[in-house]
């Protein structure tokens, strides 16, 4: 009984909490490993074989998806295509300077890809401009936090004393 | 396209291109409750805490100050309109956002004060939301590469996998990381030490729906009954 007792002490403390916590995650990720995967490709993104666009020595290597901006959409697949008649019609926009580079190199595509939120997209990607809204106002509020915080205690911290 | 659950009718839905929203009387309920109270707060001012002094006669206030203040009030009421968005969303990857949200602007409420004691719990606290993302997002991939969709609506009609199940749990583990219950709540009661008591609660409110809201998604994930 002090046991548990000691144990409810101890889950109080701030300190350990992350320990705990990573623990218990840790745990759980273990037992993923004994997961039977099962993929659903039914409804994902239709994709070319993996190295048939790097093959045909296409700029946007892993990453082309056809169309042409307004003109024609790209592959993507939408889940609800009533609500999103105009889906894929910019997917192939690319900047004027992107396509200047594009023309210089083979591996523009790769580029692309190899950021964290190419891969992202790639994933997910529909018809989704509200996620891009959320992702960007949770960053801009870490910079708010960080950018008060900088102020106020360490800038005017001179001035209070 | 017909999602009951707990015996909830249907009122409608929001087509935002992919992303539908439905209402249902417990969301829309959620959503309008979290509005109100969001408002309240906006216009509500800060409690003056009193220290009692030892040995004399005389108490201290703790007051919270004018710039202090006016962040505060900003990410309160962010933090009501990012707990607002995942009552009523339909989405689970918009769901997982309006979590993360929720997580940094709660460090964010906290990290003006000046209690070195609240400051340590928030940097705990910190980190935990911070281990906590990969389990939310992981999970939410999980469950959109065993099920091909993050839309509810969708994902309500397809049979239960076991990798589903396993998503559910980690999108479990991560939520609860990024509110703070049960077992990883001694960080947050330490946060709550500090005066400036209207947005302080929001902190509390936004956990406790996100919690409801979570389980009310881990039913239409796994379809228990």
């Amino acid at each position: 009984m002090s046991r548990i007792g000691r144990l409810w002490n101890s889950l109080a403390t701030p300190k350990r909490i992350p320990r705990f916590y990573s623990v218990i995650l840790g745990v759980l990720l273990l037992v993923g490993f004994i997961v039977p995967l099962a993929l659903n490709d039914q409804q994902l993104y239709p994709r070319p074989e993996p190295q048939l666009q790097v093959n045909q020595q296409d700029p946007f290597a892993p990453y082309d998806r056809g169309g042409v901006p307004l003109k024609e959409p790209g592959i993507i697949k939408s889940q609800y295509p009533h609500f999103s008649e105009k889906a894929g019609m910019v997917t192939s926009y690319v900047s004027p300077i992107g396509i200047g580079v594009s023309k210089t190199t083979l591996y523009y595509g790769t580029s692309i890809y190899s950021s964290p939120g190419g891969l992202i997209d790639e994933i997910l990607y529909y018809s989704r401009g509200f996620d891009t809204v959320l992702e960007s106002s949770i960053l801009m509020m870490a910079f708010v936090v960080a950018s008060w915080v900088a102020l106020h205690f360490t800038m005017k911290r001179r001035e209070e004393e | 396209m017909d999602i009951t659950i707990l015996g909830q009718q249907l009122l409608g839905y929001i087509p935002l291109g992919d992303i539908v929203l439905y209402l249902a009387p417990l969301n829309l309920f959620m959503f309008a409750s979290t509005l109100a109270f969001t408002t309240i707060i906006a216009i509500s001012k800060t409690e003056t805490q009193v220290e009692a002094g030892f040995g004399t006669l005389k108490d201290r206030e703790v007051k919270v100050d004018k710039s202090e203040f006016k962040i505060r009030r900003f990410l309160a009421i962010v933090c009501g309109l990012a707990t607002a968005g995942a009552m009523i969303t339909g989405d689970l990857f918009n769901f997982t956002l309006f979590v993360c949200l929720i997580g940094i602007v709660n460090i964010g409420i906290v990290a003006a004060v000046k209690q070195v004691d609240v400051l340590d719990a928030a940097f705990q606290y910190g980190l935990v939301a911070m281990i906590a993302t990969l389990p939310l997002f992981g999970g939410a991939a999980m469950i959109l590469a065993s099920t091909g969709t993050i839309s509810l609506l969708e994902i309500v009609d397809l049979p239960t996998t076991f990798m589903m199940v396993f998503g559910s749990l980690l999108l479990f583990i991560g939520v609860a990381g990024e509110t703070g219950v049960a077992p990883f709540y001694a960080t947050k009661a330490e946060m709550f030490r500090t005066p400036g008591s209207p947005f302080l609660l929001i902190i509390h409110l936004s956990s406790l729906l996100v919690i409801v809201r979570v389980i009310e998604i881990l039913l239409i994930i796994n379809k228990p009954f």
